[in-house]
């Protein structure tokens, strides 16, 4: 499968160049380009040495095409050149490469032609696989449901990750175990419901204990349960646990705690569930129901179940208007459960999970402690939900000139006049720092033990910044001679001059090692240095499309200018976590559109947000199958 | 197993602070005639699995036959040398990219006990095959209380990527139950401890009436399963399946219970309070849990994970500070191997605990030990270079007496690994052809 983002890195991938990050002023390609007229004469001159009539490698020939029909009569062929090209391995290092608009060309034809995509015909919303609640999820749900915050799903096994996220549909296996403590879960908090005065008014809706207030009582909390209304029989067969109950003369309590049990055992509450009118046809494109929009919604937002707005909106069908979503999306956003984004969604896309799990040298870093772990985290979180709350540019991700600290963290920092453990807003300006790339935490879950890594660094930034992740390395290449004397003999820059002596290296290498160098200021946690050992430190650095910096504001100032390559990498973050499935090709059209929304709207965050809301991906979606 | 003539509850024994329940011939069940069953314990099977690879140069044997000395790592196992095979030149070939490209961390583990090659994907369409612990589970696992037990002492990744294009699925999870479902695993060695040893259930009214309850809720949400099935697509169709073999086997072990004598966790027996910060606390907390699961014979098949392949822990408490798998790209430089092989050891001084206490655990005339086989190993040889063919394998326990111990053994290059595990389903009576990317089995495991 290819993925968009192979689509998006393509220039910089081929050219080994950031070459993609300014904005383009070459011609733009033809607008409706055919095989014969446009692309039959690059492949003739880039492919047909190796893939011509005689002795075609690999087997493969492309010269003998002669226009569209004939490119499509093998589609297969040529989604693997796009593959290989796109990935940068064809044309193979060494042999001449299309120039960026020839490329340009070549993809806009692959697109039209190939991939057949066109963002004015009808677009593939996709389709995402059921899935169930993840941990954050179960908790957070049961919260809102039960009204009691016990975090029964911490003695969950941990979910698997794909695409970044934990809450993929593909990747959220259930196995045996998992059903196992969703039925222990289940016990505990009916115990817990009934037993607790305030989650029993929230259940106890009628005090009366009778058949009618049972199915009242019942009714209601599988319909919230179930984010949905009942279907004919469910309510009945749910009452068969009071009766069973009285039968054995056991207490109206038991019925309804049995019933409870099973409700939040029941696949309807543990699967978000969402249904095709024709789960076999990827044909029927269908928007999804207002209840399913509305869990979409509040599970993107606040990793929980829709509350009584959200399902009077839903009950009324009104949700899906665009007044109304976006309203609903600014209010969600407000809420302190909106906290959630910044737990599950930060936590990933910045990997601020990973921090705990840091261990730098203490005899290095003697004054990392827990404490100052606690700081580093709190300040990207706050700084996460300070963008949200004050609905601010995402921009400022990038560069700022404000961040948040406690005195512990100002220390850290080298800013004075800080006390106390509180957290609060501070000046950067006329400080080294801004944005979150200068953060404690973002410099440290980037960072080996012993010492800074400005691979890692670099890769960090081209992953979640820029969208464009290189390619892994190849298999066999040795890594760097990175040991501490060889740091310390003051040759890192020449060292890393090897990455570009090997050219299976350099095309990446001459993406990410500037990027790392002009971090190098930053130690393994973070905080300020001039010198490392003896040498002092070098953190100058040139782009590979020229631009050269010195030092970080420098290159946050460069970053900062690629606001439209960090909006699109941004947008495919959060789409794919609010889909719970990869961004794929055919959802580059909705991307676009977000894209091209967001720059109109001075970047806010609220505006990728409720774009993303409305888009095709998020509003509708097909049966399986359907183009690859 | 209906006929149990002495109710465990009554052999209750002491083990240092935990106690559980030693498997002993009178529980047997008795033949037709009523005469005691020939003491046979069972075996049981458990798979280990330490990520990166491991410093080959202190690992394997200088000789081929009997295990005279041992290398440097193996040292901590010096007082179970003749329990012990140590199996030269098996190789994983799936864990190679056979044309997906790097992600060597993720398709060993994925490969290590399936023999199969993981589909490259990020999430959609995870594909690999049944590993061969759930195999045997899913042969053997209703002649005790617990199909299978799955420890460990990493849970997944908790954000990012994996490796190179590969789920963090593949590199997370040992046990696949099918070919597009993991098993995961317990990290909370408190967790297993209640889960093993849940409450009794007592013989009087109430209890039935429980147990009759748990059916009903299970019946409920099994047919809104069903349902829901139906109306769902291929995909979620899948997912569906996943909770109802969840269901069922609830249903298989509430059937079990029914029919078996109760397993209680004794008063006083000390319950792990949760996940220690120490590494090495942990990984034997795990280790007993491992061991009081076989001694009561609540299981016979589990796989215990030290660490996830591509971990990069840190082992600083032991004498390294830098990141396991940092370290484990050693680009031949001395320091760095030597910090490997000091990860190695440790790793091994952990097996060397585990093995301590089957071993003290008498089974009629032999150990506990002894009627284990218990594979310790690496779907990487070298974790430099990334092969796969050479790897780090190591047998403990004699197999009921079917394994002759004390040896080390050396294959013809290329022999795949899962060969070996021909050879140990046959000792639990499982008998097939293959398995995995299996051709034949294992010549002279037994003498």
């Amino acid at each position: 499968m290819i993925r968009l983002r192979n689509l998006l890195s393509l220039n910089c991938v081929l050219f080994g160049l950031l070459a993609c990050w300014p904005v383009r002023t070459h011609a733009a390609p033809p607008a409706k380009p055919t095989f014969a007229k446009d692309v039959a004469p690059l492949v003739s001159r880039y492919c047909g040495k190796c893939h011509g009539p005689t002795k075609p490698k690999g087997g493969v020939t492309l010269t003998a095409f002669t226009d569209d029909a004939a490119v499509l009569k093998k589609r297969a062929v040529w989604e693997q050149v796009a593959d290989n090209l796109r990935a940068g391995d064809m044309p193979p290092p060494g042999k001449p490469r299309p120039s960026p608009i020839e490329l340009d060309t070549i993809n806009a034809w692959l697109d039209a032609v190939v991939f057949q995509m066109d963002c004015n015909d009808k677009r593939d919303p996709g389709r995402v696989t059921i899935r169930r609640l993840n941990r954050a999820e179960y908790n957070n749900t049961i919260r809102d449901l039960v009204g009691i915050n016990f975090q029964p799903a911490n003695d969950f096994p941990q979910d698997d990750v794909g695409y970044g996220f934990d809450n993929i549909g593909d990747v959220l296996s259930l196995p045996p175990l998992l059903m196992e403590k969703y039925l222990a879960a289940a016990e505990k908090i009916s115990e817990k419901a009934l037993a607790s005065p305030e989650a029993r008014k929230r259940i106890f809706i009628v005090t009366t204990q009778n058949e009618e207030s049972a199915k009242q009582i019942l009714e209601r909390f599988a319909v919230r349960a179930y984010r949905r209304p009942l279907r004919r029989d469910e309510l009945r067969r749910l009452m068969r646990f009071v009766e069973m109950a009285e039968k054995n003369r056991d207490s109206f309590d038991t019925g309804i705690g049995l019933a409870m049990q099973a409700v939040l055992a029941s696949p309807h509450f543990l699967f978000r569930v969402e249904i095709d009118p024709r789960p076999d046809d990827p044909k029927t494109i269908h928007p999804i129901s207002h209840y399913e929009l509305a869990s979409r919604l509040s599970y993107f937002l606040w990793s929980s179940m829709p509350d009584d707005e959200l399902f009077e909106l839903a009950r009324k069908k009104t949700l899906r208007e665009p007044e109304v979503l976006e309203k609903q999306v600014r209010r969600m956003l407000k809420d302190p459960r909106s906290r959630a984004l910044v737990d599950n969604f930060a936590g990933q896309w910045l990997q601020l999970r990973t921090l705990k799990e840091f261990k730098p040298d203490p005899d290095l870093f003697p004054t990392f402690d827990e404490k100052l772990r606690a700081a580093m985290l709190r300040e990207t979180e706050q700084f996460f939900e300070n963008i949200i709350h004050e609905d601010r540019s995402i921009l400022d991700f990038i560069d700022s000139d404000y961040t948040f600290v406690n005195e512990r963290l100002a220390k850290h920092y080298g800013l004075s006049g800080v006390k106390g453990e509180q957290f609060r807003r501070v000046s950067l300006t006329g400080t080294p720092r801004g944005g979150i790339l200068t953060q404690a935490a973002v410099l440290s879950v980037t960072s080996n033990p012993t010492r800074t890594s400005l691979v890692k660094r670099g890769k960090w930034i081209l992953d979640n910044i820029l969208g464009t992740p290189p390619p892994p390395p190849p298999p066999g290449v040795e890594e760097l001679k990175d040991d501490k004397e060889a740091v310390l003999s003051g040759s890192l820059r020449q060292r890393t001059e090897q990455h570009r002596a090997n050219p299976n290296c350099a095309t990446c290498h001459q993406r990410m090692d500037p990027l790392g160098f002009g971090f190098e200021n930053f130690d393994a946690i973070g905080g300020w240095r001039t010198r490392e050992g003896k040498h002092a430190i070098d953190s100058t650095g040139t782009l590979p499309s020229g631009q050269s910096f010195k030092g970080p504001s420098e290159l946050r100032t460069i970053l900062k200018k690629r606001q439209d390559a960090f909006a699109r990498c941004l947008s495919e973050k959060l789409l794919t976590y609010a889909l719970g499935r990869g961004v794929e090709r055919y959802d580059r059209c909705a991307i676009d559109d977000i894209v091209k929304s967001a720059g109109k709207d001075n970047y806010k965050f609220s505006r990728l947000v409720i774009d993303i809301a409305k888009s095709d991906p998020f509003q509708k979606r097909r049966g399986k199958g359907g183009k690859k | 197993m209906k006929d149990l003539h002495v109710s465990r509850r009554a052999v209750l024994k002491g083990m240092g602070a935990m106690v559980a329940l030693p498997w002993l011939e009178a529980m047997m069940p008795r033949t037709l005639l009523g005469a005691p069953a020939p003491a046979l314990a069972p075996r049981r099977m458990a798979f280990m699995y330490v990520p990166n690879g491991i410093d080959m140069a202190n690992w394997t044997p200088a000789a081929e036959g009997a295990l005279a000395t041992l290398p440097a790592t193996m040292q901590p196992l010096a007082p179970f040398q003749k329990d012990l095979l140590v199996l030269s030149g098996l190789t994983l070939d799936k864990a190679r990219p056979n044309g997906d490209g790097p992600g060597d961390h993720a398709r060993a583990m994925a490969s290590f006990l399936t023999g199969r090659q993981a589909r490259k994907t990020h999430g959609a369409d995870i594909r690999l095959g049944i590993s061969v612990d759930q195999f045997a589970a899913q042969k053997i696992g209703h002649l005790t209380r617990f199909a299978s037990l799955e420890i460990g002492c990493e849970g997944g990744k908790s954000s990012g990527n994996c490796d190179s294009g590969y789920s963090c699925a593949y590199s997370a999870n040992l046990a696949w139950r099918t070919e597009s479902s993991p098993v995961a695993k317990e990290v909370n060695p408190r967790q297993v401890f209640e889960r093993l040893f849940s409450a009794p259930g007592k013989s009087d009214d109430k209890a039935a009436r429980r147990q009759h309850y748990k059916q009903s809720i299970l019946d409920f949400v099994g047919e809104d399963a069903r349902q829901l099935k139906s109306r769902l697509g291929g995909p979620d169709q899948r997912k569906l399946d996943e909770y109802l073999t969840g269901v069922r086997e609830i249903e298989q072990r509430l059937d079990r219970v029914e029919k078996t004598v109760d397993v209680v966790a004794p008063a006083g027996a000390a319950r792990p309070t949760g996940v220690p910060k120490d590494y090495r606390e942990h990984l034997r907390l795990m280790a007993d849990m491992l061991v009081l699961a076989f001694q009561a014979d609540l299981t016979r098949v589990a796989t215990f994970v030290f660490a996830n392949d591509g971990s990069n822990r840190s082992y600083r408490d032991y004498g390294v500070s830098e990141g396991h798998h940092d370290m484990s790209h050693h680009g031949g430089k001395k320091e760095k191997k030597a910090k490997v092989q000091k990860i190695n050891q440790f790793h091994i001084e952990q097996v060397a605990y585990l093995l301590g206490k089957l071993k003290s655990i008498k089974e009629g005339n032999a150990t506990l030990l002894d009627n284990c086989m218990l594979v310790y190993g690496s779907g990487i040889s070298d974790g430099n270079r990334h092969n796969h063919n050479d790897l780090p394998i190591l047998v403990a326990g004699k197999g009921g007496g079917t394994l002759k111990t004390g040896r080390h053994i050396r294959y013809a290059k290329e022999t795949p690994l899962m060969n070996l595990y021909l050879n140990m389903l046959d000792r639990l009576d499982i008998h097939v052809d293959s398995f995995g990317d299996s051709k034949g089995r294992l010549a002279s495991l037994e003498g």
